[in-house]
């Protein structure tokens, strides 16, 4: 752009009257901090008067507003960053990882990579679910494409409070779950389902400890031919840099402040400005413009417009090339008048990106997004050297040193690790199983969510092959993940599955963390894929809380020795803090998404029972309680214990379990998670339209009605035809096996040794269990 | 075509999303499929080598999405710039015999402007005669779905497929549920009689079935329908999801996984059929 840039302004930036604070007392400046909403700690205040001190002059407005969003936690990650850097930071190095950016690249072959991230959105969903959810959806589709990558699968694992009774008063300003829930999914599926990217896969958990904070953790996949990957840095300096995508308006105006603090009761009023507008139908052709652009290799580097908007974006784009910048902020095009330049430089309007482009390529990148009708306005520079200048008109309006603006000071934290949960006495086995079955069917957390997933389209672009719901049509039932054809040509494939453990985390963070891993590993593996990648979203409490952060150490090393066994790489992630207030906080809740590889896109192995007369056997260890487990959190009293870590008998029972799949030794299997083996069993038994029998006295390690219910350790319900039993008894031999029972009939029938103890009609249960999750349609909105 | 090539444009406006896959099927099947965006027929902000004229193609495919949002009603925005950018072009391509068809959001489009169930005598984009109004579950639903030929009009099929087939061909939309409004020739029995019926939706054994086979409450169970010479059809399911065996839902898994699936086979007619014809 700047060809006819007036001449460079010699004068200072000055000071504007409502930031005046320096030389203050430290009293003034924390007043200064509250009255403009910076969220500033009193080190930070300190850091940024000797700032000023040293630059001989006062602070703008805009120069306060840009340092205060990249300066939140949200933006910075300074509580967590030492934590992470302490336990990713020595995994091995993996030449698999080609970029860790606003996503993370992994190879696929020669040709192909994948991108993956997943990020929360927490708190805008909380006081607006249905916008926040919907950019929640935005905001990680831009992540993706800054790679370079077109976004191929979103998940969604949600977390809310009880969508019913037993009834208390909810705390002041704390919009019931149901409310909650029922928008957060229609944000989802409107946002979703008009931008053309699949859901492919997700988890909604319901527990009262989510009731003042909801969770919702939004991912994206997408992929890329090689050359096609992008840096999310400009290269060189003189390069343009070009803002595309949607207007500039007045929304989500210190959107990262908001997310960097707990919620109080008057969230909802004051910070429904901070909430952003989403509109997928600019996301849309934004992907083909960005996406053409990059394939004519006409971006040098590119970058999306998250937190803290166009003051984060830009200024992370340059100076990770080691450059600064000139910028004009009169030329951002707005949606409204009057928007003040501290305004423009940090609000968080949505669909739009930063692009570094060389000089003589703008034209040529100008005329695509003409086409696409969207937005394309060169704005400023890259500059040599590491400062930033901005302009409004001919003023200048703010210069800083971008290493000092970008790099908060680390706060010192204490962490401590939280007191061990109290051993736990033998849980009580309930007085009618088949009744306990039967309830834990129809539990919120337990109920089939094929509700949901019928209103996401989790089949445009044509690659869902492993699809969410699987079975019979008239009957489908919960794949453990979601499987599509990609590279284009195949043979292969991309596994996409979900894991947490937040009940595990609470009783212990380190085999919590570990079970989050675990849980999405076998979860691949249950479709057949092998677990190669893995990005992690973060939500935890207030990091001033010594035991939050305590929890935060612990979780992260129980993750990062899980994923060093299995092999997995973990290029991306996201850290939520200030989950909680009101006196509540969240249990620790590390959320995954995993990325598993499909040798064979016509041979993926699915849940749902498909052959009469068929062996069941049950792969991997159980656990020695049901701490944690839906069944004690139903019930209460003592759980008795949980799992410990699968530790490398994970990667080789998923070796196991692969090779008798490729074997063809496997005609259906299912992972073992929330509700237990009995409900995996339905689970299975409903999606084939079959029944079962199994015998208890064949397992080990406890009393024999407790693996019928107990979580949290890896294990899987494998089908196998008469013929394979001799493969596969040896294919798991030294493993912790154990033979079920037959498949067969139409109910689902329990014994121990000759005497029958529980009975279920399966087919008189499927319509309960399918059906009572539909949630109220929402007509469709406008986002 | 002389060159042995078959053109076949694919629309795009903003929010169109489902035309990559349908590329890829049409590609895969030996078309010479190309993205068109609608700009490039209209000359507006395209360089002189991206316009495209419409008589160029031997067929025009509106694929499914959310043209423009659909805020206001499914197909309308897409409907009327259609009928300014494209109207005489597309009577005249349609008079030409070539074939135009619309999945999903594109079928919404071609009955927002009239050209289904169409009018005898004449290819006249006009006013509406039918909608597809919001289903009667009042909600977006992707399911696999099933739809059966009865037999008709439309040329792919007419000579090539027996009726009662049942196709696996998954659908997703909020507003499918055919509504015609009883003009003189947009009723059922004319659509029946003038075998305009393309598919009906069924259950899985082929049988009618009412809801959650037919997804939307459609009269009649009609699922697509096809203009009274047979060269416009639309129909709200996906074909081009289910391209390959391997695509569809698992009630029938025990065919080879690696052939056509049954979108597939429909759209294999169609190439065919444009093939075989001059």
């Amino acid at each position: 752009m700047p060809r006819r840039r007036p001449a460079p302004h010699r004068r200072k930036a000055r000071g504007t009257r409502e930031s005046r604070f320096a030389p203050a007392s430290e009293k003034e400046l924390a007043a200064q901090s509250e009255a403009l909403r910076l969220g500033l700690t009193r080190e930070e205040l300190q850091a940024l008067g000797d700032y000023y001190a040293r630059e001989g002059r006062e602070p703008t407005r805009v120069e306060l507003a840009g340092l205060a969003q990249s300066w939140s936690e949200h933006c910075s990650y300074k509580s967590s960053r030492p934590l992470l850097k302490e336990h990713f930071g020595k995994l091995p190095p993996d030449s698999r990882v080609l970029a860790r950016g606003d996503a993370g690249v992994v190879a696929l072959d020669d040709e192909w990579a994948y991108a993956l991230r997943i990020e929360s959105h927490n708190h805008p969903s909380a006081v607006e679910p249905y916008g926040g959810a919907a950019t929640g959806i935005g905001g990680i589709l831009r992540d993706v494409l800054a790679m370079g990558a077109k976004p191929v699968a979103l998940v969604d694992p949600l977390f809310f409070g009880p969508l019913q009774g037993p009834h208390r008063p909810l705390p002041a300003g704390i919009k019931p779950p149901r409310y909650l829930f029922e928008n957060v999914v229609a944000g989802i599926r409107d946002y979703g389902n008009r931008v053309g990217v699949p859901t492919v896969a997700g988890s909604v958990l319901f527990d009262p400890a989510y009731t003042v904070n909801p969770l919702v953790n939004v991912g994206c996949v997408g992929v890329l031919p090689r050359s096609r990957l992008l840096p999310n840095r400009a290269t060189a300096a003189g390069q343009v840099l070009v803002l595309v995508g949607g207007r500039t308006g007045r929304d989500g105006i210190g959107g990262v402040a908001f997310a960097s603090r707990e919620l109080t009761a008057g969230s909802a009023e004051e910070s429904r400005g901070a909430v952003q507008l989403g509109n997928p139908i600019l996301k849309e052709p934004l992907i083909h413009a960005c996406l053409e652009s990059a394939d004519r290799h006409l971006i040098a580097g590119m970058k999306d417009l998250g937190g803290g908007g166009l003051a984060t974006a830009s200024g992370e784009l340059v100076h990770a090339g080691g450059f600064g910048q000139d910028l004009r902020l009169d030329r951002v095009p707005l949606r409204e008048k009057g928007l003040q330049p501290w305004e423009i430089w940090i609000s968080e309007s949505q669909e739009r990106m930063i692009l570094a482009v060389e000089p003589r390529k703008v034209p040529a990148l100008l005329a695509i997004f003409k086409r696409w009708d969207v937005p394309a306005t060169p704005i400023g520079q890259v500059t040599a050297g590491n400062r930033e200048r901005l302009f409004h008109g001919r003023r200048l309006v703010g210069e800083m040193d971008l290493a000092f603006r970008l790099d908060p000071p680390v706060p010192v934290l204490v962490r401590s690790p939280p007191p061990p949960a109290p051993p736990e006495d033998r849980p009580l086995p309930p007085e009618d199983l088949a009744q306990a079955i039967v309830e834990m069917l129809g539990d919120p957390n337990g109920l089939s969510r094929e509700g949901i997933i019928r209103l996401y389209d989790h089949e445009v672009q044509g690659r869902t092959v492993g699809k969410p719901l699987v079975g019979h049509a008239a009957t489908p039932t919960h794949a453990d993940a979601a499987v599509l054809e990609f590279p284009p040509g195949g043979p292969g494939g991309l596994a996409v599955a979900v894991g947490s453990q937040p009940f595990l985390c609470a009783l212990d963070p380190r085999r919590g963390g570990a079970a989050v891993v675990e849980e999405a590993a076998a979860n691949l593996y249950a479709v057949g894929a092998v677990p190669e990648a893995l990005t992690d979203c973060l939500n935890f409490g207030n990091p001033g809380d010594p035991t939050v952060l305590g929890s935060l150490d612990a979780v992260l090393a129980g993750m990062a020795e899980t994923a060093e066994l299995l092999n997995v790489s973990i290029p991306s992630g996201n850290v939520s803090l200030y989950n909680g207030g009101l006196g509540s906080a969240i249990p620790p809740t590390p959320v995954v998404l995993a990325v598993g590889r499909v040798a064979d896109v016509d041979r993926v192995l699915s849940s749902d029972l498909k052959g009469e007369g068929d062996l069941l056997y049950l792969l991997g260890p159980n656990p020695p309680g049901l701490s944690g487990s839906l069944f004690q959190r139903r019930r209460g009293g003592p759980g008795g214990g949980f799992a410990p870590p699968a530790g490398p008998g994970l990667p080789r029972m998923g070796r196991a379990l692969l090779d008798l799949h490729a074997a063809g030794a496997l005609r259906a299997a299912h992972d073992v998670s929330e509700g237990g083996l009995a409900q995996c069993l339905c689970e299975m038994a409903f999606g084939g339209g079959l029944g079962f029998e199994v015998d208890l006295s064949s397992l080990t390690g406890a009393e024999s009605w407790v693996p019928l219910f107990s979580e949290g350790g890896p294990r899987w319900v494998l089908e196998v035809p008469p013929h394979a039993q001799e493969r596969v008894e040896s294919g798991l031999s030294g493993l912790s096996y154990a033979r079920l029972g037959t498949v067969g009939g139409r109910t689902g029938r329990f014994r121990h040794g000759p005497s029958l103890f529980a009975e279920l009609d399966l087919p008189g249960l499927f319509p309960r269990w399918q059906s009572g999750f539909y949630p109220a349609p929402i007509p469709f909105r406008g986002t | 075509m002389t060159d042995g090539k078959l053109p076949l444009a694919i629309l795009q406006i903003e929010g169109t999303n489902c035309d990559e896959e349908l590329f890829r099927a049409l590609a895969t099947l030996g078309a010479d499929p190309e993205m068109v965006h609608l700009k490039q027929f209209e000359g507006r902000d395209v360089s002189r080598d991206e316009r495209r004229r419409l008589g160029d193609y031997r067929a025009l495919f509106l694929p499914g999405g959310f043209s423009a949002g659909d805020y206001v009603r499914a197909g309308a925005v897409l409907g009327a710039r259609l009928r300014g950018v494209l109207g005489r072009d597309l009577e005249d391509f349609l008079r030409s015999g070539n074939l135009v068809g619309g999945i999903c959001n594109g079928f919404q489009a071609l009955v927002e402007i009239g050209l289904l169930p169409g009018r005898p005598g004449g290819f006249q984009v006009g006013s509406p005669q039918a909608a597809l109004n919001t289903n009667d579950s009042d909600r977006f639903e992707c399911r696999p779905t099933f739809c059966r030929w009865d037999g008709g009009t439309f040329p792919p099929l007419r000579n090539s497929l027996s009726p009662g087939t049942v196709w696996e061909i998954p659908s997703a939309h909020g507003e499918g549920k055919l509504i015609l409004s009883g003009e003189a020739n947009a009723t059922l029995p004319e659509l029946e009689e003038n075998g305009q019926v393309l598919f009906r939706w069924v259950g899985p054994d082929g049988q009618r079935a009412g809801y959650p086979w037919n997804p939307n409450g459609s009269v009649g169970d009609v699922a697509g329908i096809t203009n009274r010479e047979g060269n416009v059809f639309g129909l709200m399911p996906h074909p081009e999801r289910t391209f390959r065996t391997r695509q569809s839902f698992g009630g029938r898994r025990t065919e080879p996984p690696d052939g056509l699936g049954d979108g597939g086979r429909f759209l294999s007619a169609i190439v065919s059929y444009l093939q075989r014809r001059p």
